[in-house]
């Protein structure tokens, strides 16, 4: 929900609210003028009646027309003495309009000339309230509509026009990767909390982006610098397990060693690679036939194929060209190749699907659907850790292609899919 | 065969000094670029081992100055940076190969070897050991002048005794030789093993005096001449 459809509908509940008690309050207070105003005529009449009745007992008889109407009658002393003034609404009917209208009517009493005591009956014609309360509820409903067209279009322009820099912000920050290349962000403003905004999310990109490139660049020197004296230590013991005075058990502790610094070797070449992808160092394209390469690479690892009793097999339904670096080519299709056959079983088999938008690898397993959430991280190894494996391989490939906006997914169904799309 | 050393990393230099002279080179160092300077314009080597990050000057100088003074000594640059940049623009200035720190010393050796042997102009490329010859160029094996057929993987093992003969070579050392690059390497022992096994079988058969022996615990030792 928009930040202006959420101020909107919140402010068309509120409105609601006040409009309904304001058309109650409405009501009331008209018909309580209404009422005031038209005892006040009553008042007035009976004044009037009276007055000309006490100069002309003529007078004193029943009258009607269309508002108004009186009756007097005689009573009783003693009737007359407890008698109260009273007003009250009634209904009259109206032979003309042949229906039952509101009217109200005034009860009082009053002595005439001749000493006799009467009783007299006003009614005025009132306003039906079915009627009001029908043309306040249209009017109220009327002004509600009227005022939340004229909220909608006014905040709408105004939201529109007054936001402007903040969408524009959001738009540039949603485009921005870091390391990436971004556009420099172009907001002008007036409004000074939208220029603090700029400032501030200027200044943490920029903050971020030295950060990055700083840790970027860490990683490699650090890897750089390891080389050396990794180089050393290997080449010491391999000098040293080649001392006659070496026993057997010695030269089993010397080969721990070894392979172990093997295993900082391969990882820190594998950071090397990756941050040497992530910087760019690879920035050689061409067009790249794929069906070759992953030819000669199964070709490659045809012994190894054997040694496991892997079925290998590739459909090559097309050509597959892709417009990459040539190394990269390698290095994606030997980890996919690698992880595939790493992963089978012995006696399983390996599907290496080309078409021509991308590559499939299928390989069986005895095992269950892999983490897709985590495949691609760093370090990742699926339920049993294999020792010599680094962990990078699939790291790896994803920064190769995130770097040329490729596309990877992974699926199984009983086998382990790589679906490789570019 | 002489060979010269142009590292500034002192432990480094003694332990490449130490295993090729085992391998009966005569070797010689350079710590820093104007040593090395000097001592290219003053002697011919066989093989320059280079390090192209060197106090006093860039390694890749050294590739000009060794073209100014027209010598075709073999060059193989051995760099801790092993970046794509600095492996064309060597290629380019002349140097013969590529050695990324950190390398086993079998690795160098068989480096070393071949660039020395490519550089021989009398064409005669082969490697013999008593009734054994290899081929590298064209990746065949003769035993008593009968060719012994092998698969690439046992041919690539082979190469690399061959060229480390009587070294003690460790089990990951042929692993990496054997799957080339520096990628995931899960599983390759075993595989190592059972080639290994293979081509012990097939020289075995084959009648061949050089012998690879299994050293408990480490990894493998080709033994050149049979044991009195």
């Amino acid at each position: 929900m928009k930040l202006i459809h959420h101020t909107i509908s919140k402010l068309s509940i509120v409105m609601i609210v006040i409009l309904t008690f304001w058309a109650g309050f409405f009501f009331f207070s008209i018909l309580d003028e209404i009422l005031d105003e038209t005892d006040d005529s009553l008042e007035n009449y009976k004044h009037l009646i009276i007055q000309q009745v006490l100069r002309d007992t003529a007078a004193i008889h029943n009258n009607s027309d269309l508002m108004s109407q009186y009756f007097i009658k005689e009573i009783s002393e003693t009737q007359a003495i407890h008698y109260e003034e009273r007003y009250f609404d009634s209904t009259r009917f109206y032979e003309i309009e042949y229906e039952f209208d509101p009217v109200r009517v005034l009860k009082t009493a009053f002595q005439g000339q001749d000493k006799k005591f009467y009783e007299l009956t006003i009614m005025i014609s009132t306003l039906e309230q079915g009627d009001m309360i029908i043309a306040i509820l249209w009017s109220i409903v009327i002004l509600y509509v009227t005022l939340l067209i004229c909220i909608l279009v006014v905040s709408e322009f105004v939201f529109r026009k007054s936001l402007s820099p903040l969408y524009k912000l959001l738009d540039w920050l949603n485009n921005f990767t870091l390391g990436g290349k971004n556009s420099p962000l172009k907001n002008p403003t007036k409004i000074k909390e939208f220029q603090k905004l700029n400032d501030t999310i200027l200044k943490m990109t920029r903050r971020n982006e030295e950060m990055y490139s700083q840790q970027k660049q860490f990683i490699e020197n650090a890897s750089h610098e390891l080389q050396t004296p990794l180089a050393i230590c290997q080449n010491k013991l391999e000098l040293l397990a080649e001392r006659p005075d070496c026993t057997e058990g010695q030269l089993e502790e010397l080969e721990d060693i070894h392979r172990n610094i093997g295993r900082i070797v391969k990882l820190n070449k594998s950071l090397l690679l990756l941050s040497r992808i992530e910087n760019g160092q690879f920035h050689e394209i061409k067009e790249i036939t794929l069906n070759p390469i992953i030819k000669e690479l199964t070709e490659d690892f045809q012994e190894i194929y054997e040694h496991k009793k892997l079925h290998i097999e590739i459909k090559e339904d097309a050509i597959c060209n892709v417009r990459m670096n040539e190394s990269l080519a390698n290095i994606l299709i030997t980890n996919l190749l690698k992880n595939a056959m790493i992963h089978t079983p012995n006696e399983g088999n390996i599907i290496v699907h080309i078409q021509s938008s991308g590559v499939t690898f299928a390989n069986s397993t005895e095992g269950d659907s892999l983490d897709q959430s985590r495949l691609f991280t760093r370090f990742y190894q699926a339920d049993n850790k294999k020792k010599e494996s680094t962990g990078l391989g699939l790291a790896i490939v994803q920064s190769i292609i995130n770097l040329y906006h490729f596309q990877i997914s992974y699926f199984f169904d009983g086998k382990h899919h790589f679906d490789l799309r570019f | 065969m002489k060979i010269l050393i142009i590292e500034d990393e002192k432990d480094l230099r003694e332990v490449m000094t130490r295993s090729l002279e085992k391998e009966r080179f005569i070797v010689e160092t350079a710590v820093d670029y104007p040593t090395a300077l000097q001592k290219i314009n003053d002697y011919d080597y066989d093989c320059i081992l280079l390090d192209i990050m060197l106090p006093g000057g860039n390694g890749l100088s050294i590739l000009e100055e060794l073209k100014k003074l027209k010598k075709r000594e073999s060059v193989i640059i051995v760099s801790a940076k092993d970046s794509i940049e600095d492996k064309v623009t060597g290629l380019d200035l002349g140097a013969d190969d590529y050695l990324a720190k950190p390398f086993h010393l079998a690795e160098l050796h068989a480096r070393v070897k071949s660039v020395i042997r490519r550089h021989q102009t009398d064409g005669n490329t082969e490697i013999e050991i008593e009734n054994l010859i290899l081929h590298p160029d064209d990746h065949t094996v003769f035993i008593n002048g009968e060719e012994l057929k092998l698969n690439r993987k046992e041919f690539d093992l082979l190469y690399y005794f061959v060229t480390n003969p009587n070294r003690l070579i460790n089990k990951t050392t042929l692993a990496e030789a054997v799957w080339g690059d520096n990628i995931d390497q899960a599983d390759s022992l075993d595989f190592i093993y059972s080639q290994v096994k293979n081509l012990r079988k097939k020289m075995k058969n084959a009648e061949a005096i050089p012998e690879i022996k299994a050293v408990y615990g480490f990894g493998y030792k080709l033994i050149t001449t049979p044991e009195a």
